[in-house]
């Protein structure tokens, strides 16, 4: 098991380069020069974009910078936003929870979604039950997902009025944060009310963010019921008299979530991507509209940080899902 | 009364109006502490209609019979909650690969104790004490250990006897044993074998056994069924049936066995194969592989009836001496 740990977090270190390198030379080639857009429309004159230049270090050669940049990054140091001032750091750090909650909130609607929909469509194979149930996950799939967040705003917030448009919360509600998710804070302030209206923003960013990945775990969870259904262990399980809804979610369903639990993981990656376009549409103050605007700005730290830190996560998510999958599936847990 | 009681079960697949029947009115009974061999080819409908017994077979199959019982229950028309009570419990099954028919996520201990759970109850503690004397009593090597075992850490000797120990948790009357041994090998088969025997005498079990093994039948089995594309073609006590075989089939099949085939140059075989859902002769299902059928044979499919106080569906049955009877009156005897 720690010899496992250890192998996986050694494969950490080339992906961490890759990040790295892949970041900071693609956001060069971006046309635009962060400097002439800091100076705005009135421009600077030469001598002093000589000064900035030396400033930020941009007239070193590029080689260089990448040095500057990977030995900061080694002690810790991300650099600092060059809109803001700040260290990325600490701006990730206050915004990232906000991505956190929607990404949670997002997989969890896909997992209790996904899942039984697809046991259903597996149990019922053939039938219009599962019909339906593979149409609509298909149409989600296929759905982008600004145009499917637009519809939702369209019909739920504007039409029928159900759910806000944007936001983590009504304006009406001042919350200190303390552990940064929405959710938690308002239940642990005084104010009333905070709570629902913080649950209700955040319906559609998650049933928007969630859709995706939901019709990919529905299909994969049905594929992968109907192959399970079809071993011999699950006819021995019925020849022990047992009730069929036990037999399905015991025994079978244990083993079929095997490879869904490696789709959950790579989900996640789907999740942060399009957490970007959700954020933005529904104004969310997390990380992926933080990135869009510094992608604007050619705010060359922030976008690196940002996206480093992104990275970092999706190997962490996938590293604790193939710790998971041991727990699961016992014929791994024991060929170490 | 019989224990189980099967009468003129039919095992239906495919549409209404064009079914292929698996299993084609197959009657037998089964008492206490008697064991009946089931043989025949591969696709006969050996493990069909003992699923059926079992209530295991899914839509769209159809199962009908004019009596199915156990112990004067009529299995067929209880609720599927009664049935399921009696199944596992009461009739237990034992499948042919081991090494496929335990979950593979979940432990031999949680395997065993679940069907104590389900039909007996009882504390954890109970549970997990009956379970090591299972495990003890089909002849595990160090049983405390292998409680908390995944399948994959078993040989199939041995998954064959976990199987065999959650079979009989419940202590069932009546086993069924499906192709038990043949995907084990040779040495560990006689062991099996001689573990059910046991099993069944100790517990006056009834054991139905199903193989294409006929030396296996012919020293475990009291009674033998010889089934063939899905109909019983003869049954009788065991030791009868290998002395004097009053259905072609059956004489060709003891002539199969290698130890009858001295002074033959090759092994005999049975030419062909058993017809599948498509290719299905209109008269005798064995007619084009049978060396004695004529043309009436090819017309018409004979009905069982009593020959020498043995079940044989054929219209010319064999004499003591092997030979075809009646062939010369051309009709049925």
């Amino acid at each position: 098991m720690l010899g496992f740990l250890f192998r996986r977090l050694g494969d950490i270190i080339p992906t961490f380069f890759g990040v790295t390198l892949l970041v900071f030379f693609l956001i060069r080639l971006i046309p635009g020069d962060p400097i002439l857009m800091l100076a705005g429309e009135r421009g600077v004159d030469a001598a002093r974009y000589a000064e900035l230049q030396a400033q930020y270090g941009f007239d070193q050669p590029i080689i260089v910078q990448y040095f500057d940049y990977l030995m900061g990054v080694f002690q810790g140091d991300l650099g600092k936003s060059f809109v803001t001032k700040k260290p990325v750091l600490d701006e990730f750090l206050v915004l990232f929870p906000a991505t956190v909650e929607l990404g949670l909130t997002g997989i969890l609607f896909a997992v209790c979604f996904g899942v039984p929909f697809g046991v259903l469509a597996a149990i019922n194979r053939g039938k219009w039950i599962d019909h339906l149930t593979m149409s609509v996950s298909l149409t989600g799939y296929s759905m982008p997902i600004f145009w499917w967040a637009l519809l939702l705003i369209m019909f739920f917030s504007t039409t029928l009025g159900w759910t806000p448009v944007s936001g983590r919360l009504s304006v009406m509600y001042y919350i200190e944060p303390t552990t940064g998710f929405m959710l938690i804070d308002t239940l642990l302030s005084d104010e009333k009310g905070a709570f629902i209206s913080a649950l209700r923003h955040m319906i559609l960013p998650t049933i928007a963010l969630g859709t995706i990945p939901m019709a990919v775990i529905a299909r994969m969870t049905r594929s992968s019921m109907l192959e399970v259904l079809g071993e011999e262990y699950i006819r021995v399980a019925r020849a022990k008299g047992l009730s069929p809804l036990r037999v399905i979610m015991v025994h079978a369903l244990r083993n079929a979530l095997i490879p869904v639990i490696t789709v959950i993981g790579l989900q996640v990656g789907v999740l942060l991507a399009g957490a970007i376009l959700t954020e933005t549409i529904f104004s969310w103050p997390g990380i992926g509209k933080w990135i869009i605007e510094a992608m604007n700005r050619r705010d060359y730290p922030t976008i690196q940080g940002g996206i480093l830190m992104i990275a970092f996560l999706v190997m962490g998510v996938n590293l604790i899902v193939d710790l998971l999958y041991g727990v699961v599936n016992p014929r791994i847990r024991h060929k170490r | 009364m019989a224990l189980l009681e099967v009468k003129n079960l039919t095992v239906e697949f495919g549409s209404e109006d064009k079914p292929f029947r698996a299993v084609d009115s197959v009657s037998y009974s089964i008492d206490r502490g008697e064991v009946l061999g089931i043989v025949g080819e591969s696709g006969s409908g050996k493990s069909v209609s003992s699923l059926a017994v079992m209530g295991l077979i899914d839509f769209p199959g159809r199962v009908t019979a004019d009596a199915l019982t156990f112990d004067g229950q009529d299995l067929l028309g209880m609720p599927a909650k009664r049935r399921r009570e009696i199944t596992g419990k009461d009739i237990a099954m034992i499948f042919q690969d081991p090494m496929s028919a335990l979950n593979p996520c979940f432990t031999v201990e949680a395997q065993i104790m679940e069907a104590l759970k389900v039909h007996e109850g009882g504390s954890k503690k109970q549970r997990r004490e009956r379970t090591l004397e299972l495990l003890n009593q089909v002849g595990i090597p160090d049983p405390k250990s292998r409680m908390t075992a995944y399948p994959h850490q078993l040989s199939g000797g041995m998954s064959q006897r976990i199987v065999i120990a959650m079979a009989i948790a419940c202590k069932p009357r009546l086993l069924i044993a499906d192709e038990p041994t043949t995907a084990l090998d040779v040495t560990i088969q006689a062991q099996i074998i001689d573990l059910l025997l046991k099993l069944q005498e100790d517990s006056d079990m009834g054991l139905l056994l199903i193989t294409h093994d006929l030396a296996l039948v012919s020293e475990a089995a009291n009674r033998i069924q010889v089934m063939y594309a899905g109909q019983l073609f003869e049954s009788g006590p065991a030791d009868s049936i290998f002395s004097a075989p009053r259905h072609p089939y059956t004489q060709a099949l003891l002539e199969a066995l290698p130890e009858r085939s001295e002074g033959h140059d090759r092994l005999r075989t049975i030419p062909g194969v058993v017809p599948g859902q498509y290719d299905r002769p209109a008269g005798c299902l064995l007619a084009p592989r049978c060396r004695y059928a004529n043309e009436s044979c090819v017309a018409a499919r004979p009905e069982v009836s009593d020959f020498n106080g043995r079940d044989v569906r054929c219209f010319y049955p064999l004499n003591d001496q092997g030979q075809p009877t009646g062939l010369n009156t051309g009709g049925t005897v």
